[in-house]
């Protein structure tokens, strides 16, 4: 009979260590049986040569194989150093107080185990159990760089550390969402998000592995030219004039959005993605921030109009550079707070995370916008007509924002004010279930990441999204509302890939539509299902 | 670094098929390229007008637009682009334009 997979079997060679089947997953209801006799895509041989594939039949790095022995052995003398400045507090000034706690204390209860939507989803294959990967890297720390550790770890449980090894860490720990449903479900604390994101922090860090998407097209490219979209300054200005129009169709008055305007109450700072992929929602925030007399701007400078700090995600100096960049820009604007508009991450990023690092005059004040939105709907400033957000609703919560920050009410607060069919999920709030994009993941598509990342890591969100609407008619078409860009993101290609539009009627967008499309003296609905508005003017 | 090989050239790709480098670009390349999309007979003056004004807009910003003022620019609605371009405005129609992949949570 075959044993479980044990941690100390990553380092032993073989073409895969864990494989899904079609049977494996979750079964999905009606209307989707059909996929659930499907596979992931296998990948392409001839595009999968010379990077390391022995993890699980995905990749999301792409990490080239090593020429030599040599440059084996090269690559593991590189890891351990890495693994050891994450152990000093001259080198991870960020997080290593929990990661200690996190590698002194798990009893092994399995708790996260069954909190996790990927273990869940995957037919609970070992390697995606939150404790395997922490214990990979709790052995390793242990025999590697704690003294008489080669002996004591006879005892405590032996790991060899070996390329293999290596390169398959480096994948899995990419196949969690840093999500920190775990965290947030263990009784002592420990943080198996934090340690994934640990270790992709020292990839990152240390010997450059990170995921194309969100390195050298994200981060890098948001420094050098503004934007992680590319999109510079004018661009940036020439896609806001466009929706500015848009939006005098809707509203039947001139919508104009600041730019650069000292003083300001507000600086207003998008995820960039919003002005190219979701118009509206850009478009949206500038209606109310108008019809609501607010004192605001947004800033046209390189980096000063993309929210997004994907370092969060794997790389403490990435994060730096572009959290110190955003302060600044505001100090120089001499605005009195940033609002964060609907962008999950980001939220973590430049209010929590950040604080660690924005001393004296960069310490400006940082506010969510679901919270100012929160204000404008309740003060009664806005008129609004409810019965035009006439059709069902139900509400994401974005990890970042619901369960590391907190903000679980104010969104609430809107909904009931203006969309009468509003649902719950279950569960919902600081239990809620990550999109299946979190952490990046609704950013990167290289080979068959997209597929797992659809089959697996999001399959859990659509189960809940499809259960808030199992009352409802198929041809009554449903809105699910994700205050957060890559949730967005995410939601958007699993109503793709699942056909979810033709068979259940699913629409997505985010918080500030909804309100919008319930303003009473809007001439047009700003919210279209398909070819459909969704109500008539 | 992938390659295709299109009308006898054979250019460089990432692994979703977006040109890499961008001043390689020519007419020839879209049509030979159309050609292997799917798309069949020689590209319309439809065709055209997107292509030419993403790789305008391009040059000029140095990201696609987004897709609703490509609809207002060419007076093209979606159905009809999604009809000239069955890949769809970016898979298609800034593929065969030569763009680089979108990037950023778009």
């Amino acid at each position: 009979m075959r044993t479980r997979l044990a941690p100390a079997d990553i380092s032993r060679p073989s073409d895969r260590l864990s494989h899904i089947e079609a049977g494996d997953l979750a079964p999905l209801p009606s209307p989707y049986e059909d996929f659930n006799a499907t596979a992931i895509p296998p990948l392409k041989p001839e595009k999968v040569r010379h990077i390391e594939t022995s993890l699980d039949d995905t990749v999301a790095l792409a990490i080239p194989r090593p020429a030599s022995p040599e440059e084996e052995e090269a690559r593991v003398r590189q890891f351990l150093s890495g693994l050891k400045k994450l152990f000093e507090k001259e080198n991870n000034w960020t997080f290593l107080q929990p990661l200690l706690l996190s590698m002194e204390h798990c009893a092994k209860c399995q708790t996260c185990a069954d909190a996790c939507p990927v273990f869940e989803m995957s037919g609970r294959k070992e390697i995606y159990r939150p404790i395997f990967r922490a214990e990979v890297l709790r052995r390793i720390y242990r025999k590697y760089l704690r003294p008489g550790g080669k002996i004591a770890s006879r005892l405590t449980g032996d790991i060899d550390l070996n390329w293999t090894a290596i390169a398959r860490l480096a994948e899995l720990s990419y196949r969690c969402t840093l999500c920190r449903r775990c965290a947030a479900a263990c009784p002592i604390g420990v943080d198996n998000g934090l340690i994934a994101h640990e270790i992709r922090k020292l990839f990152s860090q240390e010997m450059g592995i990170a995921p194309k998407e969100i390195h050298d097209k994200g981060s890098i490219q948001h420094l050098k030219v503004g934007s992680s979209t590319g999109m510079k300054p004018p661009g940036a200005k020439d896609s806001v004039e466009f929706i500015q129009e848009e939006m005098r169709e809707i509203t039947g008055w001139k919508v104009d959005v600041p730019w650069d305007v000292e003083g300001a109450e507000i600086l207003l700072i998008h995820n960039a993605g919003e002005m190219l992929a979701w118009p509206d929602n850009v478009g949206a925030f500038a209606v109310i921030f108008q019809a609501a007399g607010v004192s605001w701007t947004m800033s046209s400078e390189a980096a000063g109009y993309d929210v997004v700090n994907y370092g969060l995600w794997y790389d403490d100096v990435q994060f730096s550079r572009v959290a110190v960049r955003h302060a600044d820009i505001t100090r120089r604007l001499k605005v009195k707070k940033i609002v964060i508009g609907e962008c999950g991450h980001a939220h973590k990023a430049l209010t929590v995370v950040a604080d660690r690092l924005l001393t004296g005059d960069l310490n400006v004040p940082r506010e969510s916008a679901l919270v100012t939105l929160a204000d404008i709907v309740l003060s009664g400033k806005l008129r609004f007509d409810p019965r035009r957000n006439d059709f069902p609703v139900t509400l994401h919560d974005p990890c970042n924002v619901v369960r590391s920050m907190g903000i679980v009410a104010p969104q609430r607060r809107i909904l009931e004010k203006i969309a009468p069919r509003f649902r719950e999920m279950t569960p919902h709030g600081v239990e809620n279930y990550c999109c299946g994009g979190g952490s990046g993941f609704a950013l990167m598509s290289g080979h068959n990441f997209a597929d797992w990342r659809n089959r697996v890591s999001s399959r859990k969100k659509f189960m809940q999204i499809l259960a808030a609407f199992e009352n409802e008619p198929a041809e009554v078409p449903k809105y699910v509302c994700a205050p957060c860009s890559n949730c967005k993101g995410a939601i958007r290609d699993l109503i793709g890939h699942y056909h979810a539009e033709e068979r259940s009627r699913l629409y997505y967008g985010g918080l500030v539509e909804l309100i919008v499309n319930a303003m009473a003296d809007m001439k047009k609905p700003i919210i279209r299902f398909g070819d459909e508005p969704s109500w008539k003017a | 670094m992938p390659t295709i090989e299109l009308a006898g050239k054979s250019y460089e790709v990432d692994e979703d098929g977006f040109l890499q480098e961008l001043d390689k670009w020519n007419e020839e390349f879209a049509e030979a390229y159309a050609h292997a999309d799917g798309i069949e007979g020689p590209l319309t003056e439809e065709h055209w007008k997107v292509i030419n004004y993403l790789r305008s807009y391009y040059q000029e910003f140095g990201i696609a637009p987004m897709v609703r003022k490509v609809v207002r620019e060419t007076g093209l609605d979606l159905k009809r682009i999604y009809e000239l371009f069955p890949s769809g405005p970016g898979n298609g129609a800034c593929k065969l334009a030569g763009l680089a992949k979108p990037t950023g949570c778009v």
